[in-house]
């Protein structure tokens, strides 16, 4: 039976815990890279509380689309915070949100207040604010050394481009990543998608867990120094390690294989569907699902051969392709023991019947955003883990109050004084049953 | 700080049952860690990232393009993913073969797979059975759909998983099919979240004593990283439209040609201040009282002028010098790198971002190191990439305590070995 997970409001109502119940997460994180990494943490049940600047908030909430104004993309006021962007409500799922300037000698005070009570701070300013806000490593070890403190920039704290500024394609290209995407005849091409950004996020995850794993065992912690390029030169595999090998650089291929044919995109009938035709052995399947014979001649045989005959393959292929539906042709595939796929819209993902039998959907309901199905656990764990818990992200400055109560102790009197001066901002909160 | 030869990971036993990238890469990030992970390949059947027992000459993932007599411990495919880890061989279609992987089941930590599912229960070691030889193991399935559900069987390439994660489908040019990337970026984000999910459960085990069955669906973990798209969908009941290499917020933002062949740069200016900045770094006063690009919603509507302009300007400019001169003036700016380019970049070279490792049967070649830079346990890459079961003898001797006799009599039965014994690769 297909399964809908229906979570609402905060973890006590779930009654499941996470498998990070306990630890506590100061993120000072905005944008993406540094939010993907504190919401895999909040997924697993971390106290993740998000320093949020007054009056507006972390600026990935004014990136749209958003619930309200399906057909804008960006807010470009910045006087209050926007509740409802699809970023937003993605990367900060799980997270209590306060309103802090840590531009402010106090506000600096409440930050290493709340540092002292954490087990992990993580921030992806440019390098050398932290420093210039008085947040500087030895200022944080000063007051908690045990803190694990990671830092996520785009080239990272040290090095010739440590200033260097960058939006996600600048990242790409410099990362390698970009050179080895697109046509060959036409200028390199990014992934539509943040993947350079959400990569360095989850591998500062990872790393950040083993240093709190260490921290745990010695009462010491440590800086960690993720950098967004150097994510993406580390994933290059085979496109950076032929030329290491041999000096011969990899190039851009479009949508066919690199060195290989039929292993790639292709038009079908209502989109497009993925062909990957391997191994050899499994090659006359290929001709008997696509009922051309001529398929089947040994010289396409190979690997090499293909290649060799690379238009005549496709040229071959491409009738039956265009007169199959996407799935038909995946599953016709795949039922014949070959790694064919499709390229999956928006729609199909959140209707794939993989994915709805295993549940991995959740339905989120946000007080202002509204109800809406977000992708579960990136990774499951056994169900008597109780891994994973999905909460909703936080508006401005909601727990302003609770969290500087839980963390540091401080009491309504001293959050309302530090508000009266603009040290903190208190955000509507809302009861949700 | 802690003691810098105190790598988090050291007390930890990984075995590595995992082939291709997304579980090596995995693997990778623990032994990067200063994990022990062992990793284990059949002769039969040994990891395809080796390549074929006897490839055609000429391929580039050699060393000069020459396979050599054991082209499978020569291939940079393989090599660049398993450097600090060990490699034995070790069949399990035999009772010695079986009797020895029990025993490594015993004293390690996690045992890790990537086989297509069901695989390892065929050969009658499901997560019940693997704990009756240890109680507390954490054991990491990662076949392409997980372990249950109507697609549980199918296979999955990382090629597919960009397809069916959603991530080709917005990459390419509007109007145009969806464009596959140069990689397969489906395998290294799932094994980065499975490292990631997997220390939070050694964590939780060192706190409850309970291991922990890891059910890792490649595809699941792919589309994690589509989450704000998938929302965007629901608001806007429309599929994203693909934007080649533009932003949706803010312009210009594109790939840029410069001056020689295939050299490129990529320009962003996200707000007001990197477009004042660009502008003048142009010096092209004309376009600052120009009404098309006056405020940040013309420049996004009219970007097809303003990217004319832009690629008119740095057509015969050097991708280089261009870059530090727009970075000097404060605009997000940053040349393609090639291969060559960022194995000698000075940024690169200064943080030691690839590093020089000496393998025995390659020679010294570089290589992308470890991905982060940890102050108190920065670690290092410990040893190259292993040759096809080079460390049986210090694994099934030094680690099980087998005689030398014992592990000769498994040699000359095929249990273990240096040698392929098929060519099973694709």
């Amino acid at each position: 039976m297909p399964r809908l997970q229906s979570l609402v409001g905060d973890a006590t109502i779930s009654g499941m815990s996470g498998l990070l119940e306990g630890v506590r997460v100061l993120d000072l994180t905005h944008h993406i890279a540094g939010p993907y990494c504190t919401r895999l943490m909040a997924g697993l049940g971390a106290d993740v509380v998000k320093v949020e600047r007054p009056p507006a908030g972390d600026p990935i909430r004014r990136l749209g689309p958003f619930a309200s104004r399906p057909n804008v993309f960006r807010e470009y006021g910045a006087d209050e915070p926007v509740e409802d962007s699809a970023w937003h409500l993605y990367l900060n799922v799980g997270k209590r949100s306060i309103g802090l300037d840590l531009k402010t000698g106090e506000g600096r005070q409440v930050a290493l207040n709340l540092a002292g009570k954490a087990d992990i701070l993580v921030e992806n300013f440019a390098p050398g604010t932290m420093d210039r806000l008085g947040l500087g490593y030895e200022e944080l070890r000063a007051v908690n050394p045990a803190l694990v403190v990671t830092s996520i920039s785009n080239f990272g704290q040290t090095g010739p481009y440590r200033d260097w500024r960058a939006a996600e394609a600048n990242l790409y290209a410099m990362g390698g990543l970009m050179n080895i995407t697109g046509e060959p005849d036409q200028e390199p091409l990014k992934e539509g998608a943040p993947l350079a950004q959400l990569g360095a996020g989850q591998n500062a995850f990872a790393a950040t867990m083993a240093a709190l794993m260490l921290a745990e065992e010695t009462g010491e912690g440590q800086e960690i120094d993720i950098s967004i390029a150097e994510y993406a030169t580390n994933i290059l595999e085979n496109a950076l390690m032929q030329y290491s090998y041999s000096g011969q650089e990899y190039t851009r291929v479009g949508n066919r294989g690199y060195g290989r044919a039929a292993w790639g995109i292709y038009p079908c009938q209502d989109g497009h569907v993925g062909i990957i035709a391997g191994p050899d052995h499994r090659w006359p399947e290929v001709a008997r699902i696509m009922e051309r014979e001529e398929l089947a001649d040994p010289r396409y045989g190979s690997r090499r051969g293909r290649q060799e005959f690379a238009d005549e393959v496709d040229a071959l292929m491409l009738p039956w392709l265009i007169e199959h539906d996407k799935v038909d042709i995946f599953k016709a595939g795949q039922e014949s023991g070959l790694g064919f796929s499709f390229v999956a819209t928006m729609k199909d993902i959140l209707e794939m019947e993989q994915l709805v039998a295993r549940g991995y959907f959740v339905n989120i309901e946000h007080p202002v955003a509204g109800a809406f199905t977000y992708p579960g656990a990136p990774i499951t764990c056994e169900p008597d883990a109780d891994a994973w818990l999905f909460r909703r992200a936080p508006l401005f400055g909601e727990h302003t109050l609770p969290a500087l109560s839980d963390w540091p102790g401080f009491d309504g009197a001293r959050v309302n004084e530090l508000a009266g001066k603009g040290v903190v901002s208190v955000g509507q909160t809302v009861s949700e049953g | 700080m802690p003691p810098s030869n105190q790598q988090p990971l050291r007390n930890y036993r990984v075995l590595d049952l995992s082939r291709i990238w997304a579980g090596p890469y995995c693997t990778k990030l623990m032994a990067d860690l200063g994990a022990e992970v062992i990793k284990m390949e059949s002769l039969s059947v040994y990891d395809s990232h080796r390549g074929p027992v006897s490839p055609a000459r000429g391929i580039a993932s050699y060393p000069d393009s020459e396979p050599g007599d054991e082209p499978w411990n020569r291939n940079g495919w393989f090599n660049c993913l398993h450097m600090s880890k060990y490699g034995i061989t070790l069949e399990l279609t035999s009772d010695e073969g079986r009797r020895a992987f029990e025993r490594l089941v015993s004293i390690s930590d996690v045992l890790i797979e990537n086989f297509r599912q069901g695989s390892l229960e065929r050969l009658g070691y499901d997560y019940g059975a693997l704990r009756k030889h240890r109680p507390d193991l954490i054991y990491v399935s990662m076949p392409a759909f997980g372990n249950t559900g109507p697609w549980k069987g199918y296979l999955g390439y990382g090629i597919g998983q960009e397809q069916l994660s959603g991530m080709a489908h917005l990459t390419g040019y509007p109007g145009d099919g969806p464009m596959k990337s140069g990689i397969n970026h489906g395998d290294p984000i799932t094994g980065s979240h499975a490292a990631g999910v997997l220390l939070a459960a050694l964590r939780r085990r060192r706190r409850t004593g309970k291991g922990m069955y890891i059910d890792v669906s490649q595809q699941e973990s792919a589309v994690a990283f589509m989450g704000p798209e998938l929302l965007a969908y629901q608001m806007t009941g429309e599929e994203p439209e693909r934007i080649g290499n533009r932003s949706r917020w803010y312009a210009p933002c594109n790939t840029y040609p410069c001056a020689d062949e295939d050299r490129w740069i990529t320009i962003a200016a996200t707000n007001d201040t990197e477009w004042a900045a660009l502008l003048s770094a142009m010096n092209a006063k004309g376009l600052a009282d120009d009404p098309r690009f006056a405020t940040a919603e013309a420049r996004m509507a009219n970007q097809d002028d303003l990217d004319a302009i832009i690629a008119g300007w740095t057509g015969n400019q050097d991708a280089f010098a261009l870059a530090e001169r727009l970075q000097a003036a404060g605009v997000p700016a940053g040349p393609v790198l090639r291969g060559p380019d960022l194995l000698a970049d000075r940024h690169y070279t200064e943080r030691g971002t690839f590093v020089t490792v000496d393998h025995p049967q390659v020679g010294p070649k570089q290589y992308p190191g470890i991905p982060w830079k940890m102050s108190a346990t920065p670690g290092e890459v410990r040893w190259p990439s292993p040759t096809l079961g080079q460390h049986n003898r210090e694994i099934f001797g030094g680690l099980l305590g087998l005689t030398g006799d014992e592990i000769d009599a498994l040699e000359s039965d095929g249990v273990i070995g240096t040698k392929p014994t098929g060519s099973r690769i694709i």
